[in-house]
Formats: C-alpha cells, structure tokens, sequence
C-alpha cells in the first residue's frame, strides 16, 4: 500500500530524513518510532505529499505521493489537531467531507459513525469551547470522512489524558479490523507496543532497527542480570570480557551481566574482594530498554531508571537487521554501521 | 482536440467547484468568528463613518448649504447690494433699520445716497454717492464682510455676463489652454540661465524662457499684473506676455529651491476636483476593512497549523487561497458597485476601483502569508494601507493637471464622477499595472502556500526570498550549451525577473508621482538613480534568493576547480534576467498611450524614441537593444556578487545601480 524508497529530505544542510525505505501492507498498522528530531513527521508528511521530497521516491495506493488524486484515497492526523474554532465539530467535518465531494447524506451517515465510535459529545458546541481530547477526537474523524485506504496518523495520543489515550489506541487498533492500512508515529513506545504490528526505528533521520515489535526486542533487547553485592567485585580478566557494568547503589554495588555464566564471574570476583552475593534479579527488556540500545540515548522525556548501565551505544549487529519492505540487507546493515559511529560520537 | 477541450472545461468545472466551496465555508466561518456584540459594534462605527462622509458629500454633491444664513446682514432692500446679499445662500438679509450690529446684524450695508434723493422707497443707483460695509470688529464680522465682498463680485459678474453687448462687458478675453509642462533643461537651454523672454504670440509655447528670470512665470501671473479675474477662473501666465505662457502652473517663487524653479502642483490654479476626488476616497475607505478581516483569515490558518489538513485535501493551493479570497473579492465588488451608485459612478469607477481592491488583497496575503505574528500582521496591513492608499489617491489629485495622475486607477474614478470620457488606452494603463501586481503578489504568496513554509517561522525577508526561490530551478553546468534543463533553467529566471515588471512599473510610476513636484535639478538626477535602483533590485533580487537559497550553487559550496562553473552560472542567469527584463519592459510602451512620455519625467523614467526618427537604422536597431546590453551588463554584475555573498551582491548592486544611472543620463540628454 505504502512504498518508501530512498527517501531524502534536506532542509538547507540539515538532512531531516536520509535513505529511508520501507513498505507498509495493505491492513497493516505500521509503527514509525524514534526520539523528537529523529525524522518521522518528516516522513509521514512526505508519505501524506505535504513535504516533497529532496530525493527518493514514494508512493501511495498506487498514485505517488505528491500526485493530489492520492489524497483521496488518504487520510492524515497532523500531531498537531488545532482547528477552526469557531466552527462547531458537525459544521467542521461536513466542510472536510465537501472537500472531498463526499455526498451529504453519506457524509452525515460517517461523520455520525465515527463520532458515535469516538464517545465525542457535543457535537453542536463550538470547537473552541471544547476540550484537548475533543478536539483530537474530531480530527480523527476528520481523517475519516473521505473513507481513506491509508491513514497517516501523527502521535495520534500525544499530550492527551489515559483515558482518551486508550480510546483512541483502541480506535486505531479497530481500523486494522476495518482493513484500513495505518501508518503510526511515536515516540511512547507503549503506544506502539499496543498498536503496531511492525515498527522501524529511526534516528537522527535515518532508519536503524525494522520489524515487528516482538523481532526487535528479541534482537535488541536481551535478558540482563543485576547482580548485587556487597563489596564491589574485583576486576577480574573475566569480568571485563563480559562487559560487565558495575554501579554503587546505596550501600551495595550493582553488576550487570547478560547470562548466567557472567553471574558465576561476578560471583567469584566478590569472593576474591571478600564479600558476597546479596541478590540476583533477571530483567526482561521493554521496547525502551531496546530503543536505548539502538539508538544510544534514553527516550526524551522518559524515565529511564537504572537501565542506564545497559547502554553501551553499540549499534554492531546490523546484520540483525531485517531487509523487509522496499529496503535490502545490505542498506540496512550499512545503515546500522553508520548510526553506530554517529551514536557513539 | 474536442477531447482536450472537454478535459480542460471538466478540470475548470471542477476547479470552480472546489473554490466555491472552500469560498462558501470561509464566509461562513469569517461571519462565525465575530459575535453579534462586535458585528453590531462593527455596523454602528460603520454607519457612523458613513454617516460623516455622506454628510461631506452630500453636502459637495446634493447642495445642503450646511452654511446657509450663517452671516446676518443689515441692508435696505432698495440699497443696490440688496439683490447681491440674496443671491448669497451664506447671507441673510435683515432690515438696515432694524439691524443692530453685533446684536441682530454681524455686517450692516449702509448706502449713503445724495442729499434729497431720498424718496422712502427705492434707491436709484445713480444718487448712490458710495456703499459701506461695516462689521463687528471680530472674526465673525470680518468673515461676513468677506463674504458681502464676495457676493457683490459674484453679483456683478452675473449682471456683466446678462449684458446683451459682450463686448462692453467683456473688454477683454482670456482664452485658457492648458499644456504640458516645459523647461529649460527640457529645451536644452542651461537652467538659471538668462532666458530669452520670447514666446509665441499666443503664449502657450513660450517653455524656453522660464528659467531666465526666475519666476518670470509668477510675475505674469494672475496675482501679479492683476489682467485677469478670479472670478472668471484665470491662471497666472494667460497673457503670454512673460515668455512662459505655456506654463499653466505660476511659480512657487523658488522659496526652497531658488529661482530657477518653474512652479509646482501646490500653485496649480486649474479647478480642483475636490469633491469628485472625495468620492473617489470613499472607494478606498471599505477596504482597509476588508484587507483587516483577509489578512486575518490567512494567519489564522497559519496559527498553529490549523491550515495543515487543508493541504492533505485534494485541493491545489491555489484553489485553497483562491476560494478564501472569494468572499472578499466578492465583497470589495458588492461595497464598491453599492458605492458607486451612491455617488452617481458608473461601470468605469467599479472598474478602475477592482483592480485597486484585487491589490489591496494580494499586498495583504503576501504579507499575511510572510507575517510570522498577528502583531506584524498589524503592521502589514496599516502598511499595505498607507501605501495604497497614497498611491492611489495622491496621483489623483492631479487628474486634470497631468497625465501622471493616471498613474491611479482613482483617477479614472474622477474622471467618471465629472463626466469626462477616457480611452481605452488610458483604462489600460491605469489599471493594467495594479491588476497584473495583484496576480503576481497571489503569486508571490502562493509560493509559499505549502507547508514547508506557511508554518515556519522565518523572518519576512526570508520568506520573501524562499518565495522568489521557489520559482526557479537549477542550472546544470555540464552538458551541450542548449540542454533543454538549461534552457528550462534560464527561461524560469528570464519568467521571473519579467514577473517583477509591473511592481517596477508601479514603483517608477509612484517616483514621479513623487518627484513631480520638485524642481528638476533635483528630480531628475534622483529620478535617474532611484530607476536604475529600482531596476536593478527587480532584475537580481531573484537571482540573489536563488543563490541564497542555494538553487543556484555559491562559490563556497563548490568544490575548488568547479569556480568557473559557478561564475558561468552566475553570468548565465544575470544574461537570461537581463534579458527577461528587457522583453517585459518592452511592454510597458503603454506609457505611450497615454502621453507620459510628453512629460519630461517621463521620458526620463520611461524612455521616447519618437525624437530620433531621422536616424538610420541600423542606428535605431542599436538604440532599440541598448538597452538589452545595459541589462545584460549590469545584472550579469550584480549576479556574480551574488553568488558571491551578500556583502558582495550589495557591492555589485551598488556599481550596477551607477552604470545604470549613467546610462539612463545619457538616454535623456540624447533625447
């Protein structure tokens, strides 16, 4: 439904977007992750022909992306939802359904429908006397009117409270259901987590991780180890083969290990320090823990806790990549080395 | 072909329909955005407004004599100054017997006839021994004693024109012609010179003299030698007989700028359409309400992006901006043909007044799309205001003085309000500038109208320049000299810089608008500087954005050996606006039309041949592409300094300016 290949898009000599594709399914809820500035607005606005691209090319339900006809066939969630306030939501969204020569009646019949889904409540108030939620509501709906194919939704649940952040997830998992093809930014990767069935993670405008949710956290996200002592463990030759990270936490030391081997190195080198032992906690990673490691720095915004001591910036594996979609093995993986070097700067 | 054509009409059908849409929605939401307290607020002041200018003018137009009987005048009713004083709607006669004066009476006329003439009833003229005027020693008694003298003139002017022998009431007759400024300088005599002092017999050619004497114009004016009457309209210099007779404008004495001056529109006497250029304003009054409402509508859309999913309907940007214009067009047509009928207009004014209205919106959406506040909006629009407003109506004020006033499509408005026909010419050239400005701003602002630039916040000169750059494409510097995207490229450039023709157009027009008024040892040199100026910014300010924006490579982002590609660019590009300038300015020989060029100014703005006719051809092919090379020249010039930076493009646009300047002094002292 979506072809994204090798899409450039510069700003003077800031590059925002580099060498990005992929491709979306039809039916399929795609995730584009990162951090602010990472380059997924961008992208989105290339896919929905709002930003022309400097380089590449992508299409869209057949037409390319800045062909106006494609527009008929998308609807588009800026993360942004002011709207004209002045107008009330049923006058707003029957303006929206005229623009795309949506009949009336059949326009009515949608706008009804998927204010009925949304829970949205005065519907005859002005929108400038409505709540944040409300009016992100509406612009969902808006992107409905002209029953699009393809829906390009922006941080659809950015800034909302838990509530309306869970009926609209909850919207968007439907609209799978419905065989609509979306495509989804964020950077609350629990949003994704429950949304998405495949995700590419980009940083500093390039694509550094690809698939699905459960595959990325696989490859990125291993098992760790906390091993806490009382003493800090002597630095064995064993222990920094391991890449041990160690921490003083309170009155204990914290040592990080992947596997249980390392967790018998840490053991031994206490004893050699004379202490002991005092707990061991596996850890499983979350899609946050596997963002730090791509892309070598915490989600902004984001409490990133202890997990701090797993980051080693290391981007090495790209060879884990998946060459899914428009993209091939060997750009990912040149990719992969390339964001390793600018992370580790 | 029947095919393309159905496709075409089908494309603009739906085009249509697209605009009236997004067109039916803005006026919805324009009159949603203002509570009924603010409209009925709107209406009063309105109304109020309206109330005062109709009273002005209908006071001008109707004749209400808002300043009848204001004077009180004691007078008997057989005194000969009795009929005068009743024929004066500012007078009111009282009963010399009865009037007090400073009580009942501001003025008493008092008729001392000859001793026993007397007979209680009326006077016989031929025993008035003399007629007194007194008045109470204030400013109301002087104004009434004023105004008697002025009602014993009129009256006795009306009883000459009544005399059957013209003859002997009219010894003499003034015969009026009023012709196009002349001078010295114009004549190539040396200005402050001695003058000559000749002149044609009738006195309307006598141009050579004027800078002789210094004034020698305002010593054979009306005020001077006292030949003529103001009663019957006579100017200064009718006599011919100072060797300025030509001149229908008396010297303003060289009080400012010493006596060579030969006279000014403030000393013009030609009659001052003063209530016609007052309708004329009211045309004007509408619109600085409509630009506030536009220019807000526009920048509400830019306002945290609430335009944005406007940009992902199948809508065109310009089917976007053109139905949100719509109501406003729409608007400014109803107001103005509503206006026009209130003051007696016809189909000319609502002509003359669109293309001024499609301005006043164009200026506001190019700034509304450049303004990054509703607080520099502010600015904008006072701006677009003030300067349309005076480009409109000042020119205006001298539509039966020059041609220079057609420079104002107001003035056409004039000419309808006093009856006068116009060509078609002269509709043309008084309109076509501001409405081809006007398609041209919506294409300034257009450029614009994409997301890349409506919601970021640049300053205005960037988004002026990103709004040039945006018009032009790359020129490859490899390849065959004829590549086609070479020539696409320079074709882009030359489409541009012709683009900028009218708002040169306009802008000289407006500069000798402005320096008409001065003398012209000063206007003329700044008049050739600030041209050349105006043209030289017009022909390389695209070609600077493109550079900046980095269209066309700079000299510091290319590799080093690639120099020499960057400096043919340069020259490439300066070459092909030169030469779009050149075609364009071509077009603007309407000037012609009207006779602008009769005026000195402006042949010295627009340039005039017609003098050189008895040169060869080959002569005349030279002077026909002279300016071609000039063009070619100086912004080839001024486009290596801008693909240099910007201290190097102000330096080059500097020499350029000069050369230029020296090559327009030299066209005028040919000619």
């Amino acid at each position: 439904m979506i072809e994204v290949s090798g899409l450039r898009k510069t700003y003077g000599d800031f590059a925002a977007v580099v060498d990005s594709d992929f491709a979306v399914d039809d039916g399929e809820v795609f995730g584009i992750v990162g951090p602010n500035g990472a380059g997924k607005t961008t992208t989105l606005k290339v896919i929905a022909g709002l930003v022309e691209p400097t380089d590449g090319e992508v299409t869209v339900a057949g037409f390319d992306a800045s062909d106006p006809e494609m527009r008929r066939h998308l609807g588009f969630l800026p993360e942004e939802s002011p709207l004209y306030e002045e107008m009330t939501a049923l006058s707003y969204l029957r303006f929206f359904a005229d623009l795309y020569d949506v009949p009336r009646e059949v326009a009515d019949e949608r706008i009804e429908a998927a204010l009925d889904r949304l829970e949205l409540d005065h519907r005859e108030r002005r929108l400038g006397d409505v709540s944040k939620g409300m009016k992100r509501k509406v612009a969902i709906a808006r992107s409905l009117v002209n029953d699009p194919d393809v829906l390009v939704y922006d941080e659809p649940a950015s800034g909302l409270d838990p509530v309306t952040t869970n009926s609209v997830l909850a919207f968007t998992r439907e609209l799978r259901e419905t065989g609509k093809t979306v495509v989804f930014s964020a950077h609350n990767l629990y949003h994704v987590e429950s949304v998405c069935d495949r995700v590419v993670v980009m940083n500093e405008g390039r694509i550094v991780a690809r698939g699905s949710v459960d595959g990325i956290r696989e490859r990125h996200g291993e098992t760790t180890y906390r091993v806490f002592t009382d003493v800090e463990p002597t630095a064995t030759l064993a222990l920094a083969d391991l890449d041990a990270a160690t921490a003083e936490v309170g009155d204990r030391y914290r040592t990080t290990v992947p596997d249980m081997d390392a967790v018998a190195a840490v053991r031994e080198a206490v004893a050699d320090a004379g202490g002991e032992v005092v707990d061991i906690r596996s850890r499983e990673p979350s899609l946050e823990d596997v963002f730090l490691d791509i892309v070598g720095r915490p989600m902004p915004g984001r409490f990133t806790g202890d997990i701090g001591d797993d980051a080693d910036g290391d981007e090495d594996d790209g060879a884990d990549r998946e060459s899914d979609g428009g993209g091939d093995g060997d750009e990912g993986a040149e990719t992969a080395a390339a964001t390793a070097t600018e992370a580790t700067e | 072909m029947t095919d393309r054509l159905r496709r075409l009409g089908r494309r603009i059908a739906v085009a249509a329909r697209r605009v009236l849409r997004v067109a039916k929605w803005e006026s919805a939401r324009a009159s949603g955005g203002v509570d009924r307290k603010t409209l009925a607020a709107g209406v009063a002041l309105l109304l109020v407004a309206g109330g005062v200018v109709g009273v002005g003018v209908a006071t001008g137009v109707a004749g209400l004599d808002v300043d009848r009987d204001v004077y009180r005048v004691g007078v008997d009713p057989g005194s000969p100054y009795a009929d005068a004083i009743e024929a004066e709607p500012s007078l009111r006669a009282v009963s010399a017997g009865r009037a007090s004066l400073g009580d009942t009476a501001d003025a008493v006329v008092v008729t001392v006839v000859r001793p026993g003439s007397e007979d209680g009833g009326a006077i016989d003229p031929g025993d008035v021994e003399s007629v007194v005027v007194r008045a109470t020693d204030t400013q109301k008694g002087e104004a009434a004693a004023a105004s008697v003298r002025e009602a014993v003139e009129a009256h006795n002017e009306r009883l000459m024109r009544a005399e059957p022998n013209r003859t002997a009431a009219f010894p003499v007759t003034v015969t009026l012609r009023y012709v196009g400024r002349t001078t010295g300088f114009d004549e190539g005599t040396t200005l402050g010179g001695d003058g000559d002092q000749t002149s044609d017999s009738d006195g309307s050619t006598g141009g050579g003299s004027d800078g002789g004497d210094g004034g020698s114009d305002g010593e054979g004016g009306s005020d001077g030698d006292g030949s003529t009457t103001d009663g019957v309209g006579s100017v200064g210099g009718s006599d011919g007989s100072d060797g300025d007779g030509g001149f229908a404008v008396p010297s303003i004495g060289g009080a400012a700028f010493g006596a060579d001056t030969v006279g000014s529109p403030g000393s013009i006497t030609p009659p001052f359409p003063f209530t016609s250029l007052l309708l004329a304003f009211v045309f004007l009054v509408p619109m600085n309400f409509l630009i506030q409402a536009y220019g807000s509508s526009i920048l509400d859309e830019r306002t945290n992006r609430r335009g944005e999913p406007l940009l992902v309907t199948p809508l065109s940007p310009a089917e976007i901006v053109a139905g949100k214009t719509l109501p406003y067009a729409a608007a400014a047509a109803v107001v103005t043909t509503l206006i026009a009928l209130a003051v007696g207009g016809g189909a000319l004014s609502v002509i003359a007044v669109a293309p001024v209205a499609a301005t006043f919106l164009g200026a506001t959406f190019v700034g509304a799309m450049f303004a990054r506040s509703f607080k520099e909006l502010t600015f904008v629009t006072v701006g677009v205001s003030v300067l349309l407003t005076t480009y409109a109506f000042v020119p205006a004020i001298f539509t039966n003085v020059t041609p220079v006033a057609l420079v104002s499509p107001l003035t056409l408005v004039v000419f309808d309000l006093q009856g006068e026909a116009v060509s078609a010419g002269e509709v043309l050239f008084s309109t076509a500038p501001m409405a081809v400005g006007a398609a041209l701003l919506f294409g300034l602002g257009l450029g614009v109208y994409r997301e890349e630039d409506m919601f970021s916040q640049k300053p205005v000169t960037r988004k002026f320049l990103d709004a040039l750059a945006v018009r032009l494409s790359p020129v490859p510097t490899g390849g065959a000299p004829l590549d086609r995207r070479r020539l696409r490229a320079l074709g882009g450039v030359a489409f541009l810089t012709a683009c900028t023709i009218p708002f040169v157009f306009v802008a000289e027009l407006l500069a000798v608008a402005v320096l008409f008024a001065l003398p012209v040892t000063v206007s003329i040199p700044v008049l050739l500087v600030t041209i050349a100026f105006i043209e030289e910014v017009a022909k390389s300010v695209g070609l600077y954005a493109g550079f900046e924006r980095g269209v066309f490579e700079r000299l510091d982002g290319v590799a080093a050996g690639d120099g020499d590609g960057t400096l043919r660019v340069a020259l490439a590009v300066g070459l092909a606006s030169g030469t779009g300038f050149f075609l364009a300015e071509k077009a603007t020989a309407v000037v012609q039309a009207v006779g602008l060029t009769d005026l000195f100014l402006g042949r010295a703005a627009f340039g005039d041949v017609a003098g050189l006719s008895g040169l060869p051809p080959l002569a005349l092919a030279a002077l026909f592409f002279a300016p071609l090379a000039l063009h070619a020249v100086t912004t080839g010039l001024a486009s290596v300094g801008a693909s240099r930076g910007r201290t190097a493009y102000a330096l080059a646009l500097t020499l350029a300016t000069l050369g230029h300047a020296a090559y327009n002094a030299g066209v005028v002292s040919l000619g």
